[in-house]
């Protein structure tokens, strides 16, 4: 007789096992190589190509994202996304390798979901921090063969007991980093980090206190400035009408800009 | 004992009245279509009954509650992965059903030397129209019942219960009673009373026939105050592609004094 497709394990326990284990038992999700000396050897050369930034206003906390993406020193596509909805309330924008990283969003969402469906609870904050740390970690034999880097930011709104929006930045290893104010990634960040430290300390208004429109002013202001001395960041393309992606999370969930309002804020305030 | 096919004929005999035996108290879970989606509604003693499988699948069940949790959690994990390689519009009642609960709780059935689960489900399948809804009930032999599948003539809704006789009159009860447009807190109604004409067939003191609507509000009315109200939608227009949303049972309770 053929094996069922359905094994049920009798020595069932409802928590044994998180999404991701599940892919690897059903060969679903290739596990990366343990980084072994030979390939400890090579240089290091990171190489994710874009601009994200992500900053708490107001409204809770903004995403942004130019469009761009490279290989080498081709563009081969002006509309990517690189803010991607992980949940109802979880952005994870990307930058590094697209492949790896939209697999990761991918099997992240999914892992979500699969959490609160089973357990019949929504995982924590701390929780989800935590799963995607775990997957970057599980990514590094990649990125130590030069494959696969990944560098993300991940926005949340964390509904428990003291509601507040929540940031975090990564390292291609999988160390969090929880920010007050800000975080960008991707070579053209170190100029963002720059004009948001700038505003933060000597504008006009703290990052937190800005309304929508400020924010989507200073976040084109940031990805034009990035765009401007980088290669690999899209910024705004003023002849195509292409525009960053930007998204905010609040209590009430992600909310994705409408390209008008982007247009507008971007005629006022920037062009 | 099973090498002579009569002696294992007699086995699936005893076994299946001993399955049926326990889950004769099983409180009725009652699935009704309604304008924007479909409803499960119970009304709750312990635990809860009606649960989340994927995007556009809910399920409601009866039995015990560490079969059911294995029987859950395995369609979660198929729909889960399928929804993850595929699409969710990939994930399939019909094929979660057919293919893979369905076989995995026959063999359990029949197999005597091992444990069958104890357990009987109902699901259903949202569609993009109410054409292309599936009701589907899955027996702790394999069996399957559905609603939506083939060409006879769609009732949409379905039931699920203790004992055969209940089943009967709730479905005898919603087929004289149930319209496709109701509203939500119409549906809700319909519901309950659905779920008290199923437990009003059960037990000791079970009514001979099918109780007159009075007999019904009434024992409705009983059971409510005592009782929790557990009921879930899935919503066909959802802005999410979860569809499925938990009504708590003040929600519910508001929509009846509607």
């Amino acid at each position: 007789m053929d094996k069922l497709p359905l094994a049920l394990d009798p020595n069932f326990s409802g928590a044994s096992e998180d999404f991701p284990a599940i892919l690897r038992r059903k060969s679903l999700l290739q596990s990366a190589p343990e980084p072994t000396a030979a390939a400890g050897n090579r240089t290091f050369i990171p190489t994710e190509s874009t601009t994200i930034l992500a900053f708490k206003f107001a409204g809770g906390v903004l995403v942004a994202g130019d469009r761009r993406a490279t290989a080498g020193n081709t563009v081969v596509y002006d509309r990517a996304d690189k803010v991607l909805e992980i949940d109802r309330h979880s952005i994870m924008a990307i930058a590094g390798v697209p492949a790896t990283a939209w697999e990761m969003a991918r099997v992240l969402e999914h892992s979500f979901q699969y959490f609160r469906r089973t357990q019949l609870q929504e995982m924590s904050v701390d929780g989800k921090v935590r799963a995607l740390s775990k997957l970057l970690r599980d990514n590094f034999g990649f990125v130590m063969q030069g494959v696969g880097v990944v560098v993300p930011i991940f926005a949340t709104y964390d509904g428990n007991s003291k509601p507040e929006a929540r940031l975090y930045f990564y390292d291609a290893m999988g160390a969090q980093f929880e920010v007050t104010d800000y975080a960008a990634t991707g070579s053209g960040s170190p100029a963002v980090r720059g004009i948001l430290y700038y505003e933060n300390n000597w504008g006009d208004k703290k990052l937190r206190e800005l309304n929508e429109d400020e924010a989507i002013a200073i976040a084109l202001r940031a990805l034009d400035t990035a765009a401007e001395a980088d290669t690999s960041t899209g910024g705004v393309d003023r002849s195509g009408k292409i525009f960053p992606l930007i998204k905010t999370v609040s209590r009430d969930g992600i909310t994705t800009l409408p390209e008008e309002k982007i247009a507008q804020v971007f005629r006022q305030s920037v062009a | 004992m099973i090498e002579e096919p009569y002696r294992w004929v007699e086995a699936i005999a005893n076994r299946r009245e001993y399955i049926e035996t326990q889950l004769a108290a099983g409180s009725p879970i009652a699935a009704v279509g309604y304008r924007d989606g479909i409803l499960f509604v119970t009304v709750g003693r312990a635990r809860q009954k009606i649960f989340e499988i994927y995007d556009r699948i809910a399920m409601g069940a009866i039995g015990h509650p560490g079969d059911i949790e294995r029987l859950r959690m395995a369609a979660i994990e198929l729909a889960s992965t399928e929804g993850f390689t595929r699409s969710a519009a990939d994930v399939s009642l019909r094929r979660l059903a057919h293919y893979s609960l369905s076989s995995v709780m026959k063999s359990a059935f029949e197999q005597v030397y091992g444990p069958p689960y104890l357990a009987r489900l109902l699901f259903a399948e949202i569609g993009s129209s109410p054409k292309e809804d599936l009701f589907l009930r899955i027996d702790y032999d394999g069996a399957i019942a559905a609603d939506g599948l083939t060409a006879q003539p769609r009732q949409r809704f379905a039931v699920l219960s203790g004992t055969r006789q209940s089943a009967e009159w709730m479905e005898t009860f919603l087929r004289k009673e149930h319209v496709t447009d109701a509203a939500l807190p119409d549906a809700i109604s319909l519901a309950l009373d659905a779920w008290s004409v199923g437990r009003l067939a059960m037990g000791e003191n079970a009514n001979k026939e099918l109780p007159e609507r009075d007999a019904v509000r009434k024992h409705r009315e009983e059971e409510l105050a005592k009782a929790g109200i557990e009921a879930a939608v899935l919503e066909r227009d959802r802005k999410s592609a979860i569809r499925y949303r938990t009504l708590a049972d003040e929600e519910v309770r508001s929509a009846l004094q509607k």
